[in-house]
């Protein structure tokens, strides 16, 4: 805004300046033509005063030579002269005198005598003048008793020249001041006439001589043009026109002063006119201008102040009247500003929306959880938040392809949208969905809404051609009591997720604090684990395979055990998950496969060695590379080495994992199928692989003498491995009776507590030494 | 009349007394150039001129508005006519110190004489014709002569002994309208130079 302001007063400024200037230009132009016209209007003034003087100066010349003439006529007077008749040339002057209002008159006589009437001339004085008479001349300026006078004269013939007679008439103050009377300007005039070298004045109203004016005014005589002097400490425009003398070494100069400040008044009043003129001019331009200024500037201003308000993220349009570029430029802005906000929408929608369900996403979730908080917070109001992850998700995507997943997590977020309607849901990635629900202080709220989400979950869906009853698990963490941050809630609820899906999928669960518990307990086992590493806080037992058909051991399994040196002995089922979520479980695994080959290797040639392997071992862990190691360490023979592996190997990329198994037989490393029929038991491995062996699981044999069902299923594997020639083993075997009925389904090998629990190496060795190899009770192998 | 004038000079100069030479005066303007009619007297310093032949009868007229002869040199005791030859009248005057007289010749051939007894130049003037003007030089010495067209007076009989020249013209610039010299013992020559004020323009300096 300020900017603008400033362009507004920069436009001003620059105009008004370019304005000013061209004024003071025209008016420094006017105001020299002014004093210009007005000089040369005082110059003409002068010049025709100075032309009504000459023309004075003539009539009085005139009028008297007519008197002298007369006088130097008249017969007697003529006598008088000539004759030397003093008393009648007196009178005779005396009278001509006094009707001409002269002064001085006198007669000079062709041989030099002079008679005078005024006493105040001397004889000498006017005999000076003897020549100039002579020589012919008649009238001219003269400095008589130290002042100027005109002088005019009239030769007196007798007929030839006896003399003249000569009137001097004043140039005196009175005088001159007529002459200043007569002019049409208020001017001073003043003759100066020099003799010998020395200035005097005629003055007028004022004194015009001092010790420059009179050679300055000599100085302009010939060009005839005025000039400007002090004249009695007045400036003064000057006009100086030589007079006629009467003798040659004489000058005389007419000085007609104008006093410049009445010359140029009317030319002042004129300039000032034409100041006030120019600086009103000025104003009003200014004030044009800054209205100009005003009018091109302020929908500048309002479109500066849009864009400050778009730029703080505002949608703002501007009105701007008119057809002119600024008016187009508003519309652009406001067309800019549309789209912008059109952008804004769509960004917000990619960085807020999940593309594929368009549901909000993690971003906007966490957006939305911070403000329920902010909401809730010291209302007492809870809100839950359910924590939702599809069951069996990887697997439809694995066996359908990624986009029948798709299609089913756009079905899913359907059905939860319209399941929990009202409230907010959005997908966090994955097959993961949270719904946030606000429910006051009803915490049964919050399991209708679980129970309505499962179920609007669980119902078929249809996906190219294949029918699927999708089901989904919810964990549930109420806020504030569960978290009091969004971090804090997410990872309870997730926790509660865990639950829910270990207590059996289709279900949700709440959050408790016992949840946590485990799961820091989960952490510190963790750590722990990471360190067993490093330390070699592990152990292998193993546990011996008895071969039915032999009655002897014929294999041991390796089974690892942790000496944790705070928790003692750790169950394999307490940190093997642990180890294989977090990778552990390949330097583990590696481990287990190098010391079991190593120990193996020690033990007589016909004892076999059974290694576990995981599935994450099997997909991330160079196990082909490792086995090849330590069968090369070791010297174990390739075909005494068993991997036992399970049938969730297969749920990862079924053909790289068949081709490594493969690979495996192809070394003459024996392949066994553990846990067989529990989890997916699909037929369909057995023939996809040849198995060595399957192994019974424990549950099977657990059940074996109490339900019907279990010793069929039992018979059933046995039948179809001995059909396929495959080998099995019993797990769990912990009773003869057991035992028996194995025998009797023509199971190759048992394993359990009712012939050896798992031993450690040691034992193992003292077995053999003590050659116990062989089943010793015949009660037992009855 | 002029050249009876001059007769007379001539035979002055040739009866001149032992101890005399010729003299010859040369009157020039500013210029250089000769002056005519310019009368010149040679007086001897401290004694009386000769003096000339007395008498004779001279006459000025005055015919179409003019005097004449302009220039007229008598001796003095010499009587002058002034018979007005004009059908206007004439108010003849002078009011020069040699002699002051007024004529009034109102009437056609009507003459009066005037005896001039003092040496001196007479102007004469009309009272009613104001460009009317003559000169009567009335002299004492026998040594006066008016120059010739070179501007020339001889003397052949000059005195030799200091003497005072003296030059006179109508239109000389000088008071009294002369000029003087002094002539020492045996100069044989003397000059002039004068300046003149230009003649009127009605006054014919030719006659």
């Amino acid at each position: 805004m300020r900017s603008f302001s400033s362009l507004s007063t920069r436009l001003t400024v620059q105009f008004a300046l370019l304005f000013a200037a061209a004024m003071l230009a025209i008016t420094a132009a006017l105001s020299t033509f002014i004093s210009g016209v007005a000089s040369r209007q005082v110059e003409s003034q002068l010049q025709s005063s100075g032309a009504v003087y000459d023309r004075l100066w003539d009539q009085r010349a005139h009028e008297l030579q007519n008197a002298a003439q007369l006088l130097s006529r008249d017969f007697g007077f003529r006598a008088a002269v000539a004759t030397g008749d003093q008393a009648t040339m007196q009178s005779a002057l005396g009278n001509a005198a006094a009707r001409l209002k002269v002064r001085s008159a006198f007669i000079v006589t062709a041989d030099g005598k002079v008679t005078a009437i005024d006493p105040s001339i001397g004889a000498r004085e006017a005999a000076r003048l003897w020549e100039p008479l002579d020589d012919g001349r008649l009238t001219g300026v003269s400095v008589l008793a130290g002042r100027p006078r005109q002088l005019v004269a009239a030769p007196i013939m007798a007929p030839v020249l006896i003399g003249w007679v000569v009137f001097a008439a004043d140039l005196d103050p009175r005088e001159m001041r007529g002459l200043e009377r007569l002019s049409a300007i208020p001017l001073h005039a003043a003759v100066l006439a020099q003799t010998s070298g020395r200035w005097s004045e005629a003055a007028g109203s004022m004194s015009a001589l001092n010790s420059q004016s009179a050679s300055r005014a000599e100085a302009h005589v010939k060009s005839g043009a005025a000039f400007e002097m002090s004249v009695a400490g007045e400036k003064s425009i000057v006009l100086a026109k030589a007079l006629p003398t009467f003798s040659g070494d004489e000058r005389a100069i007419l000085l007609l002063a104008y006093p410049k400040s009445q010359a140029l008044a009317e030319a002042r009043k004129l300039q000032l006119g034409l100041a006030i003129m120019t600086l009103l001019g000025l104003f009003l331009m200014g004030f044009a201008t800054w209205r100009a200024a005003g009018r091109i500037t302020q929908p500048l201003a309002r479109l500066d102040e849009a864009a400050g308000r778009l730029a703080s993220g505002e949608h703002v349009q501007v009105r701007v009247r008119g057809h002119d570029e600024l008016a187009r430029l508003a519309d652009s802005f406001n067309e800019m500003v549309g789209k912008i906000a059109e952008r804004e929408q769509r960004i917000t929608q990619l960085a807020f929306n999940d593309v594929l369900t368009g549901l909000p996403n993690r971003t906007m979730f966490h957006q939305q959880l911070e403000q329920l908080f902010h909401a809730t917070e010291g209302s007492g109001g809870l809100f839950a938040l359910h924590c939702l992850d599809l069951d069996q998700f990887k697997v439809i995507n694995d066996t359908l392809g990624h986009p029948a997943g798709d299609a089913l997590l756009v079905e899913a977020a359907q059905r939860v949208r319209r399941a929990a309607r009202g409230h907010f849901v959005a997908r966090l990635g994955g097959d993961e969905f949270v719904v946030l629900q606000s429910v006051g202080d009803d915490r049964d709220a919050i399991d209708r809404l679980a129970r309505e989400i499962l179920s609007a979950i669980t119902q078929p869906i249809s996906i190219d051609g294949n029918e699927f009853m999708p089901s989904t698990s919810i964990g549930i963490a109420i806020a504030p009591d569960d978290g009091r941050d969004g971090g804090t809630l997410l990872r309870n609820a997730d926790l509660a997720l865990y639950r829910a899906k270990e207590a059996g999928r289709g279900t949700y669960a709440f959050f408790e604090e016992s949840l946590n518990e485990r799961a820091q307990e989960r952490r510190q086992l963790e750590s722990d684990l990471r360190l067993a590493v490093e330390r070699g806080e592990f152990e292998l037992h193993y546990q011996p395979l008895f071969d039915l058909e032999h009655n002897r051991i014929c294999s041991f399994e390796a089974l690892i055990r942790w000496n944790h040196p705070k928790r003692g002995l750790i169950s394999p089922a307490d940190f093997v998950p642990i180890a294989e979520d977090t990778g552990l479980i390949v330097p583990i695994g590696a481990w287990v496969i190098r010391e079991a080959c190593a120990e193996a290797a020690r033990w007589p040639d016909q004892i076999r060695i059974a290694v576990n392997v995981s599935p994450v071992q099997f997909h991330r862990g160079a196990l082909h590379e490792t086995i090849l190691r330590a069968l090369a360490a070791s010297g174990l023979d390739a075909e005494r080495l068993e991997v036992e592996i399970t049938e969730s190997i297969f749920l990862e990329g079924s053909e790289t994992t068949l081709k490594l198994l493969h690979a495996l037989r192809a070394l003459g490393i024996r392949v066994a199928l553990d846990d067989f029929g529990t989890g997916y038991s699909s037929l369909s491995y057995l023939q996809s692989f040849p198995f060595d062996k399957l192994k019974i699981d424990r549950s099977f044999i657990q059940n074996l003498l109490t339900r019907d069902g279990a010793s069929a299923i039992v018979r059933a594997i046995t039948e179809l491995a001995h059909a396929l020639n495959i080998e099995t083993t019993a797990e769990g075997v912990e009773e003869t009776a057991q035992l028996m009925e194995l025998r009797a389904h023509g199971c190759s090998s048992v394993q359990g507590f009712l012939f050896a629990e798992p031993m450690t190496a040691a034992d193992v060795d003292k077995l053999f030494r003590e050659d116990r190899v062989e089943i010793q009770d015949s009660r037992d192998v009855a | 009349m002029v050249r009876g004038f001059f007769l007379l000079a001539a035979g002055l100069a040739l009866a001149a007394p032992l101890g005399a030479a010729p003299l010859t005066v040369r009157v020039v303007d500013a210029n250089g150039r000769p002056v005519r009619d310019a009368v010149v007297t040679l007086r001897p310093a401290g004694a009386a001129a000769r003096a000339p032949r007395p008498g004779g009868h001279f006459v000025v007229s005055q015919q179409n508005i003019q005097f004449h002869p302009f220039l007229t040199i008598v001796p003095v005791g010499a009587d002058v006519s002034f018979p007005n030859l004009d059908n206007t009248k004439h108010h003849v005057y002078s009011f020069s110190p040699a002699k002051k007289f007024e004529l009034k010749l109102f009437a056609r051939d009507q003459s009066r004489t005037v005896h001039f007894d003092k040496p001196g130049v007479i102007a004469l003037g009309c009272n009613i014709h104001d460009q009317m003007s003559a000169f009567i030089v009335v002299t004492d010495s026998a040594w006066t002569a008016r120059t010739n067209a070179q501007g020339v007076v001889a003397f052949g009989d000059a005195p030799n002994a200091p003497a005072q020249l003296t030059v006179w013209h109508a239109y000389l610039r000088a008071p009294g309208g002369m000029m003087q010299q002094a002539i020492a013992p045996g100069q044989r020559s003397a000059s002039f130079s004068v300046r003149l004020r230009p003649a009127p323009p009605a006054m014919p300096m030719d006659y």
